[in-house]
């Protein structure tokens, strides 16, 4: 299997000598430079006090790696435009270069030199210097971008060895130890390790982390594979858009949506899949991104449905920078569906848009604040039931064996409060029921009291807490203006008094 | 001298001309804050009940306003609640919940929706042909609503097992207002099955009192 993997690396516009700089063990040193910088003679790695010396007019800054992280991850969803396959370059000495996979995707541009030429033009265009580098392996893509003779190399198939021979040793992706020792034993270039036997090399350069030397070795040559982490899951199923001027307007998006969105349908149709997400990508022309996505309740593969969805997701709040020339539509998430028939029955006409209904509030509202109630086999009443997310509930029929949702034995009421509300109660007698509480600063007078309903706390579930729960009397009381309420009172008198006196507390109101 | 029915209620069942279908759009103004439980429990009698309910509450306002419980409901059909960030966004989840032809009813509180919203709301549900219920605090202010109520809690009727214990909910519900009919007064037992009974009709618009009594003056 012949896998072709392009190393590409970008830098700032050179503008005068200019480094990064970060704070190391042993002083501050340059972490990446620019053009004039390193034709002064600095090199990264260097202190910065003898770069100093040997340009004093070095200007430098602090060198921010969450920041470089971040935009290379940027940059890395920009080249999902050429392929699903991009990984940020974790081997590197710096953060600078991105893998992409273009093992299937070069057809599409043209072929190798074709794709190549796409790169470099819109990377400039998006004013990213780049070196690219193409090859059988991801190891000899990285080394052709960098030690390559020109901006673009191509390494033909099979030409890796001939291509690789005059690289130094750095385009292995060693560590700084490795190569100072390789470079005390007289290796210079790819080519003289090449002929080594490989045990004494192997003996020789045994590294802590296991990425030796001869691995490097057979990684850049396809002896072992290496694998990519990809920033983004291959979506098998995804239809794209390119096209010739870059659309600036949501009409534009909009004009190019439905196209997108059956070619995805019909891809989704041939498998018998269903799209439980997608994943819209508009691929900017200045070298960024704009996207959305949504979840589906229920995987589909009705094109209005996705439709609406995009549209309440907010397909009108893209931003599309100074214009996109590319649209990726992907299915990240698959649910095999069978073929249904359409409008057939009331039955299932009501039942569908339920979860159609769900996904569109979920879409704008965010699937956190679209809620369905399950009971749950717990003994408080707060617990008694559990507001679930709508979006990939488990239907009501699924309960807990032997739990309903019928009520408990007593009556509960309508609205809870929680969590619940301290009130100031007086009762007759301590463990009696109150005849009249203050909640929310107004004074009610009990008319009517039916209670108490004893609750004990879960101590089977209270394993570890600091004050143990006490256990709960509920009342129903009806005030004289004729309101019902749910109040408790927290503690048994004589038995968990000690310390804490009992507390009343409103619960929830009653019809 | 209340006669449980089943829900849903018909018209039949109940004695008088208490209105028992649901109107497109009604309001229910809960006559004291400690009265949201009774006027949600009302709203929840227009709605179908074999149907999922739609519950909008606005994020902020689910502290003050409390949870609706599935036990209290004792809803049959699924329940969803909304909880969006706004009034706004409230009033779009209920629009959308009207068209869709997947509920049973949708109940919302919004507080502070205009004229030109409620009209909105009006024709939402006339498309889809699911009742809507507002839930506010105050009766004042425009609306497109086709009836708006008052609700208030009532001493409940006498417990058969306890004299000293609260018997089924009472309910008294006031038409304040209706599009092309006189407004009226109602008590409403509510039994613990869910089912409602108007227990009596109180004097409203000019006509005599029925031979109940006169609740009003005592509540």
């Amino acid at each position: 299997m012949h896998r072709r993997t392009l190393g590409r690396t970008y830098g700032p516009p050179p503008e005068g000598p200019f480094a990064l700089v970060e704070r190391g063990p042993h002083g501050i040193v340059l972490v990446s430079l620019d053009a004039a910088a390193r034709a002064a003679g600095l090199r990264s790695g260097q202190r910065h006090a003898d770069a100093r010396a040997m340009v004093p007019g070095l200007a430098t800054a602090a060198a921010d790696r969450a920041a470089d992280l971040a935009a290379l991850g940027r940059l890395a969803h920009w080249c999902l435009r050429w392929s699903p396959g991009v990984a940020v370059d974790a081997c590197g000495t710096g953060l600078d270069g991105v893998f992409v996979e273009v093992a299937g995707s070069a057809h599409l541009f043209g072929g190798e030199a074709g794709l190549l030429a796409d790169m470099r033009a819109r990377c400039g265009a998006a004013g990213i210097a780049v070196r690219l580098g193409l090859a059988d392996t991801p190891g000899a893509a990285w080394g052709a971008a960098r030690f390559g003779n020109a901006a673009v190399t191509l390494v033909p198939e099979g030409g890796i060895r001939a291509a690789a021979a005059a690289w130094p040793l750095a385009a292995l992706r060693l560590d700084p130890l490795t190569l100072a020792r390789a470079a005390r034993l007289g290796f210079r270039t790819v080519a003289d390790l090449d002929g080594m036997p490989r045990g004494g090399l192997a003996r020789r350069f045994r590294d802590g982390d296991g990425l030796g030397l001869v691995r490097r070795l057979d990684q850049l040559f396809g002896v072992e594979g290496e694998a990519l982490d990809t920033v983004a899951p291959a979506a098998r199923h995804a239809a794209r858009a390119v096209f010739g001027e870059p659309v600036i307007d949501m009409a534009g998006v909009a004009a190019h949506l439905p196209g997108l969105l059956d070619r995805l349908a019909a891809d989704l149709a041939a498998g018998g899949l269903g799209a439980g997400a997608l994943a819209l990508t508009g691929f900017r022309i200045d070298g960024g991104t704009t996207g959305l996505d949504v979840r589906l309740g229920k995987a589909s593969r009705d094109t209005r449905v996705w439709a609406r969805l995009l549209e309440t997701r907010g397909l009108d709040r893209l931003d599309l920078g100074f214009g996109i020339d590319a649209l990726l539509l992907a299915a990240p998430h698959v649910e095999p569906l069978a073929a249904t028939q359409l409008d057939h029955g009331a039955a299932a006409a009501a039942g569908e848009p339920l979860n159609d209904l769900i996904d569109r509030l979920a879409a704008r509202l965010g699937g956190e604040a679209i809620r369905v109630a399950r009971p749950r086999a717990r003994w408080l009443p707060e617990r008694a039931e559990h507001w679930l997310t709508a979006q990939g509930a488990p239907p009501p029929a699924a309960l807990l064996p032997g739990l309903t949702s019928e009520p408990a034995t007593a009556p509960r009421p309508l609205l809870l409060l929680d969590p619940p509300e301290p009130v100031e109660a007086t009762a007759m007698v301590p463990d009696g029921a109150p005849v009249q509480f203050r909640w929310r600063r107004i004074m009610r007078r009990v008319a009517r009291a039916e209670g108490p309903e004893r609750l004990a706390p879960e101590w089977w579930r209270e394993t570890g807490r600091r004050v143990p729960r006490r256990t709960r009397d509920y009342y129903r009381v009806e005030a004289d203006d004729g309101a019902r309420y749910w109040l408790f009172r927290e503690g048994l008198y004589g038995w968990e008094d000690a310390g804490r006196p009992p507390t009343w507390w409103l619960h929830g109101l009653f019809a | 001298m209340s006669v449980a029915s089943p829900r849903p209620c018909s018209t039949a069942d109940l004695p008088g001309d208490f209105p028992a279908a649901c109107a497109l759009l009604e309001e229910a103004v809960a006559a004291q804050p400690a009265n949201r439980a009774a006027s949600l429990a009302f709203a929840c009698l227009r709605c179908d009940p074999a149907r999922a309910l739609l519950i909008v509450v606005p994020a902020g306002q689910a502290r003050e306003f409390g949870r609706p419980s599935l036990h209290g409901l004792g809803w049959s059909g699924e329940v969803l609640m909304a909880m969006p960030r706004g009034e706004a966004d409230a009033l779009w989840v209920m629009e959308q919940g009207l068209k869709s032809a997947a509920l049973g009813g949708v109940i919302g509180i919004v507080e502070g929706a205009t004229l030109t919203q409620t009209r909105r709301l009006d024709f939402a549900a006339r498309g889809g042909a699911t009742p809507a219920i507002l839930l506010r605090a105050r009766g004042d202010g425009l609306s497109a609503a086709w009836r708006r109520w008052r609700i208030a809690a009532c001493p409940s009727a006498a417990n058969p097992d306890d004299p000293l214990a609260p018997g089924a909910a009472r309910l008294h519900a006031t038409l304040v207002r209706q599009r092309g009919g006189p407004p009226g007064d109602w008590l409403l037992d509510l039994d613990a099955a869910g089912g409602v009974a108007v227990a009596t009709r109180l004097a409203a618009d000019g006509a005599s009192p029925d031979t109940g009594p006169d609740l009003r003056a005592t509540a």
